[in-house]
């Protein structure tokens, strides 16, 4: 199908100046309860003071392609979705929490109402043809919703000839978020 | 040489999820002690059962089919801790008006699913046998549908034990597996759990048995006990190099239990594995099973079979706990 979609992000971690942006509007368009987020964001430092280096990223749900998550769900509640995502059917979700256990990147939560949740990737605005409420108030463009099947190939684009990392790569997930690493800024 | 150093600030606030995993709290471990101490009640009743009827080896029964009164007890016993534990695992549920999700679906690739499935198969073939153990019982009681059942099956007794014995050992290594699929946390992420847990299961069955057992039935569960404590050293000492050999992730999940400074209820994950489980659940009631085989018999009889039921528990608490405070997978 030349048409069907392959959703996932690539974020530009050398324009991300933290500045929760993203956390916000996530929280205001998906109802997340208080205290609990679907994405965050981490800053991490590295190196000998005082030579150090520091790479600002938002974290979320990695929409595996071979998600843990998927496998290990008793009752099909978690799914992979036509679009690449990776989406949870709320009313099949026992609150057993095995997801919870299964995640490497520890990117769900038990809602207060009891089911599984995390991040959709918006995918109530990906079936309109709209980009995620992150990615749509992200002010420096570091966050990026992407269609790896798009023929323009914009992700490609973006991360050719620049260091590209993905997380837990070696855990055989095959996440769909790739990170245009800090250290393609000149000086680092 | 300088150390190169890695900080990292994270706005990530999850409740039970940061700072470490706390997902399962004490029904978790509760319903793997009770289902592997279900399993391990059914494996021993059943082989009981056929290695009586079949090489006619083992302590006096009460005549008319009916083994003996430890078999008998036993058999009632294992559907019903299952049904405790399966409680306890209903109350641990966050979305519990969905529990039937469950039973609409076989998802091939999740423990859960097929353990779902196995803890509903165990029920029926379990309480089978526990009618014809006790069918003198049952006939005194008289009531129809279970005189029809009886009859139609009491010639069969030896088929259905053969088939409990497997399926007590499938849900002995099951209550270890549901922990072993997760690999994002390396503690659990071991093959040999589900054997961990089959032989703790089995033990700890024994030790029950052992307790309400009457005098002279007393010393094959003594027996079979201090077997089943040895295998379960064996298998603990292969659990822990399994651990400390493994890569950094692996290693290090283990170190976290068995040298963790971590507390749980004020102790030390450390001195609970080496002190509570090691010593006070497997070697002084093995050392004590071993003088009571070779004849000297000790005041208090009930001190083995209790330290080995309590160490059975902890060792649940212990790797159900030290796996969620280990970090996941790097």
């Amino acid at each position: 199908m030349a048409d069907k979609k392959n959703y996932g992000m690539v974020i530009d971690t050398r324009v991300c100046v933290a500045c929760s942006a993203c956390v916000y509007a996530c929280k205001s368009e998906n109802s997340v309860p208080e205290g609990y987020c679907r994405d965050w964001v981490v800053q991490e430092t590295n190196g000998t003071f005082p030579k150090l280096s520091m790479e600002n990223r938002s974290e979320r749900c990695q929409h595996c392609a071979k998600a843990p998550c998927v496998i290990y769900c008793p009752t099909g509640a978690s799914h992979y979705s036509e679009d690449g995502t990776v989406q949870i059917n709320r009313y099949r979700c026992t609150g057993c929490k095995a997801c919870l256990a299964a995640c490497p990147y520890d990117a769900r939560y038990v809602h207060p109402k009891g089911f599984a949740d995390k991040c959709s990737l918006c995918k109530h605005r990906l079936d309109k043809g709209l980009e995620t409420a992150c990615a749509s108030v992200c002010p420096t463009t570091s966050l990026n919703l992407v269609d790896f099947n798009d023929p323009e190939e914009k992700a490609l684009k973006m991360m050719n000839g620049k260091e590209v990392y993905r997380q837990k790569k070696h855990a055989g997930t095959n996440p769909s978020l790739y990170w245009i690493s800090a250290r393609n800024k000149p000086g680092a | 040489m300088t150390q190169t150093t890695t900080e990292i600030i994270s706005t990530k606030m999850n409740p039970n999820v940061i700072p470490h995993l706390h997902i399962w709290e004490w029904h978790i471990p509760l319903y793997l002690f009770l289902g592997g101490l279900a399993g391990g009640l059914l494996v021993i009743t059943a082989v009981m059962i056929v290695i009586k009827r079949h090489f006619g080896i083992g302590p006096r029964d009460e005549g008319e089919g009916c083994p003996c009164l430890a078999v008998r007890v036993g058999s009632a016993l294992a559907p019903i801790l299952l049904g405790i534990g399966m409680l306890f695992l209903f109350l641990d549920l966050a979305n519990k008006f969905y529990v039937w999700a469950f039973y609409t679906t076989i998802q091939p690739t999740s423990p859960m699913s097929a353990g779902s499935w196995i803890l509903i198969a165990f029920f029926p073939m379990a309480i089978l046998q526990a009618m014809l153990v006790n069918k003198q019982f049952l006939r005194n009681m008289n009531i129809g549908i279970v005189n029809k059942l009886i009859d139609w099956t009491e010639n069969r007794l030896t088929l259905v034990a053969l088939l409990n014995a497997h399926i007590g050992i499938g849900i002995g290594i099951y209550t270890g597996i549901l922990l072993s699929f997760f690999y994002a946390r390396p503690l659990w992420s071991s093959s040999i759990l589900g054997m961990l847990f089959l032989i703790s299961g089995i033990s700890s069955a024994a030790a029950l048995m052992l307790l309400f057992a009457p005098n002279h039935e007393k010393p094959i569960y003594s027996k079979i006990d201090a077997n089943a404590l040895w295998i379960e050293m064996v298998v603990v000492g292969l659990f822990i190099l399994g651990g400390i050999t493994g890569p950094a992730n692996t290693s290090g999940a283990m170190m976290h239990l068995i040298a963790g400074d971590y507390q749980m209820a004020g102790m030390s994950y450390m001195l609970w594995f080496w002190g509570g489980f090691v010593a006070l659940g497997l070697l002084i009631p093995m050392f004590l099973e071993f003088l009571e085989a070779v004849g000297v018999h000790i005041r208090f009889p009930l001190v083995a079979p209790v330290l080995v039921l309590m160490g059975g528990l902890l060792l649940r608490f212990l790797i159900v706990f030290a796996g969620q405070t280990y970090h996941t997978f790097m």
